[in-house]
């Protein structure tokens, strides 16, 4: 029984903390050592895990428990009863490696740079960034869909308290405008999971695709369609792609600059995570690619185009980060092995380097308690090493060697190019170097011009730790840059699986 | 006239998704938008348990004294259930905190207008 | 009236849009970087139409053309479309649900 407790400690143990560091309220020494030691051991333990599966309750397949499967009629060994799944599964190979690892690296930042830059940290604002990350985790991990679902929501209902507790003006309202978008988008995606189960009789993502492949249930039939277009609704909002592109960007800019860099990790991966279910279980239909290469494009230009109007700092950040991912969608839409490798590296550099911006910009924030770039200027001269990081964060984003997004992009542009869409290409370099014009932009108003005589810099020193964070990200950045093989020959086994 | 009780359950349930996203979109009232959402999630609810309904089905629990051949034949299918029971308790914490929030919200601005609360604030 | 004068005049027409805030250098420009790269993304991707039928993309990319120049303003109007209004945003979400289950409905019977 090869059943592997280990993958179910990746989710159980930052929810065990959480619900700790809840109870603790107001020990605060007591607080910041338990989240600081939880969140170096979250990104340990993927690391440790050997590959495998974990099975909960010990409920393997019929197939695969040597004691059950004795002496069984043909009846059950010859049909779908004995490879069927009983239970919970979760699946943990090299890309998941990858994914939960990169993941648990940013709660680690963002909790870190949390812990010293407010004086008096909340358990519950931790409570609820180690429930994020936990429940980002087991959609990353799950093959049962109805359990993705269920952490679909944790998640939502973790990033509406991220929101609330930041004290950011207008906090409460973008918290309830996404909360309620979320029970539309939510109930329909559900809709969506129990179509399939009444049509194949399954929750679990392998059986359901050998239902299909088996020929018992017809996947084209109009059911199917209608579960796939209900899926896809529900992933678009668990991600952020238009039309949710307009709040999750309020979003980001409503949390403190900590909460937005783990706030935009969950939307990465979840849309990588759900993206990959629906290309599992639907990519024999053609039209899927067309839709995800058609939403991301819209995600591209909608998010960059409104990216530069806009004059709050966050708020760029917020609507570059949607428009970024419209890169991941296109690599996982091109539907080919090199293509959808290419997706998921770009998913992982984008979570760090969105990160890294965020928490860099998190430090004008910081000192000027003001995110609106018509008031802000000369911050060159308050911190020039952090501006400098800053610097290499938005090049970094814009894909210039050596940094790691270059690799990314010039792997989905050659990718675009060999499926026989290089307007895919033209696309992805023309938005590029728009994304570095913005980020230029709000650059330029921030750190080089004059200072306005109105600003005030406050006298508090930026945290050690912060700085140490950002450094953290840019040796991150580098090595995954010279050395991009370390992340794609984890990734390539899934992206081949999936074609 | 005799109706199939499972095919009008699932007109039902249709229709309170229907409802339920006209009462979010059209409705201006806060309380009132949020009843239409809490609408649409009992239609996909009753969706659900239509789903797993079968005609003429026993509970899915293994007494003693039963036939196994039988059972297997009557038994309705458990695992919508479960699922309704998951979601709806899913449900519950979320229209809490949805709650939760407009009473802030109402506190602050003294109205429960969706029009007024959640406009755009120009930022 | 050359091109050039044509650009230079909607510059100045966007810059009497975007009212709600103190026009400077940067918002215009910016504005204008918005409206051009909405633009020709747009027409590239509209190339993409050529793996259906090489004379429909030839009429799109006219067209788009055509509707682009002749509503050239575009950006401001996308922008106050694009606001943080729940009823808004709710309409819109409503939109794309329909949108994306009527595609995926016509997709499967025509691709």
């Amino acid at each position: 029984m090869d059943t592997n407790a280990l993958i179910a400690v990746m989710v159980a143990l930052p929810i065990a903390s959480a619900l700790f560091l809840n109870l603790l309220d107001k020990k605060d020494r007591t607080i910041k050592i338990l989240a600081i030691i939880t969140a170096i051991v979250i990104p340990i333990i993927p690391l440790l895990t050997p590959y495998g599966s974990h099975f909960f309750g010990g409920y393997v397949p019929l197939a695969q428990n040597a004691t059950l499967a004795q002496g069984l009629p043909s009846l059950i060994t010859g049909t779908q009863l004995f490879q069927f799944h009983p239970g919970i599964m979760y699946v943990f190979t090299s890309a998941q490696q990858l994914m939960v690892f990169v993941l648990g690296l940013i709660t680690f930042f963002a909790i870190f740079t949390f812990l010293n830059e407010t004086k008096r940290p909340s358990g519950v604002y931790a409570f609820l960034m180690f429930m994020g990350t936990a429940s980002v985790s087991a959609i990353l991990l799950s093959d049962d869909i109805f359990n993705i679902f269920v952490f679909f929501e944790i998640a939502a209902l973790a990033q509406v308290g991220i929101i609330v507790a930041s004290g950011i003006k207008n906090n409460y309202e973008t918290a309830l405008k996404y909360i309620l978008l979320g029970n539309i988008a939510g109930p329909l995606l559900l809709l969506g999971i129990v179509i399939l189960l009444g049509v194949t009789g399954n929750v679990n993502v392998t059986d359901m695709i050998f239902t299909f492949k088996q020929g018992y249930v017809d996947p084209n039939s109009p059911v199917i369609l209608m579960s796939l277009a209900l899926i896809t609704f529900g992933w678009l909002y668990a991600s952020g792609l238009p039309p949710f592109h307009t709040i999750k960007s309020a979003v980001y800019s409503k949390a403190l600059p900590h909460g937005a860099a783990l706030l935009q990790a969950f939307s990465v991966f979840t849309l990588v995570a759900i993206g990959i279910i629906i290309l599992r279980l639907f990519s024999y239909n053609p039209f899927t690619n067309i839709a995800i290469i058609g939403i991301s494009v819209i995600a591209m230009i909608l998010g960059i185009t409104m990216a530069i109007v806009q004059t709050d700092y966050k708020r760029i950040l917020g609507y570059l980060a949607v428009g970024e991912l419209g890169y991941i969608g296109i690599g996982l839409g091109l539907g080919t092995a090199f293509g959808i490798t290419a997706g998921l590296f770009q998913a992982v550099n984008e979570a760090i380097i969105t990160s890294f911006l965020f928490i860099g910009f998190g430090t004008v924030l910081y000192k000027t308690r003001t995110s609106n770039t018509r008031k802000l200027g000369g911050m060159m001269y308050v911190n020039p090493r952090v501006a400098l990081l800053v610097l290499l964060a938005g090049l970094a984003m814009a894909g210039v060697p050596p940094l790691n997004a270059f690799q990314s992009k010039l792997m989905l542009i050659q990718a675009a190019i060999q499926s026989g869409l290089p307007e895919l290409g033209i696309i992805m370099i023309l938005l590029s170097i728009v994304t570095f014009m913005t980020f230029m932009k709000a650059f330029y108003t921030i750190y080089m011009r004059p200072k306005p005589k109105e600003l005030e810099i406050l006298d508090n020193k930026i945290p050690r730790s912060t700085v140490i964070s950002l450094v953290a990200l840019l040796i991150i950045c580098i090595i995954l840059g010279l050395f991009p093989q370390i992340a794609t020959n984890s990734l390539q086994t899934l992206a081949v699986g999936l074609v | 006239m005799v109706v199939d009780s499972q095919l009008m359950s699932f007109f039902t349930a249709g229709s309170l998704v229907v409802i339920g996203i006209f009462a979010a979109l059209f409705l201006d009232n806060l309380i009132k938008k949020i009843i239409g959402l809490a609408f649409l999630a009992d239609g996909v609810n009753l969706f659900i348990i239509t789903m797993g309904y079968k005609p003429g089905g026993i509970v899915y629990i293994f007494l003693p004294d039963m036939v196994v051949s039988n059972f297997a034949q009557t038994a309705s299918y458990p695992l919508p259930f479960a699922l309704v029971l998951t979601n709806i308790v899913i449900g519950a914490s979320t229209l809490a905190v949805i709650l939760g929030l407009v009473i802030i919200l109402n506190k602050r601005h003294g109205s429960l207008s969706a029009s007024k609360i959640l406009r755009d604030k120009g930022e | 009236m050359s091109f050039y004068d044509i650009i230079l005049k909607r510059i100045r027409k966007i810059q009497e849009k975007a009212e709600e805030e103190p026009i400077t250098n940067v918002t215009a420009s910016a504005m204008l970087t918005a409206e051009l790269t909405l633009i020709i993304s747009v027409l590239v991707a509209v190339v993409m139409v050529r793996l259906i039928h090489p004379v429909l993309m030839i009429i799109m990319i006219a067209a788009v053309l055509v509707i682009a120049l002749m509503a050239m303003p575009i950006m401001p109007r996308l922008r106050r479309e694009q606001n943080d209004d729940l009823n808004n945003m709710m309409f819109y979400v409503v939109v794309a649900l329909g949108i994306i289950v009527a595609l995926f409905y016509w997709g499967n019977l025509n691709v």
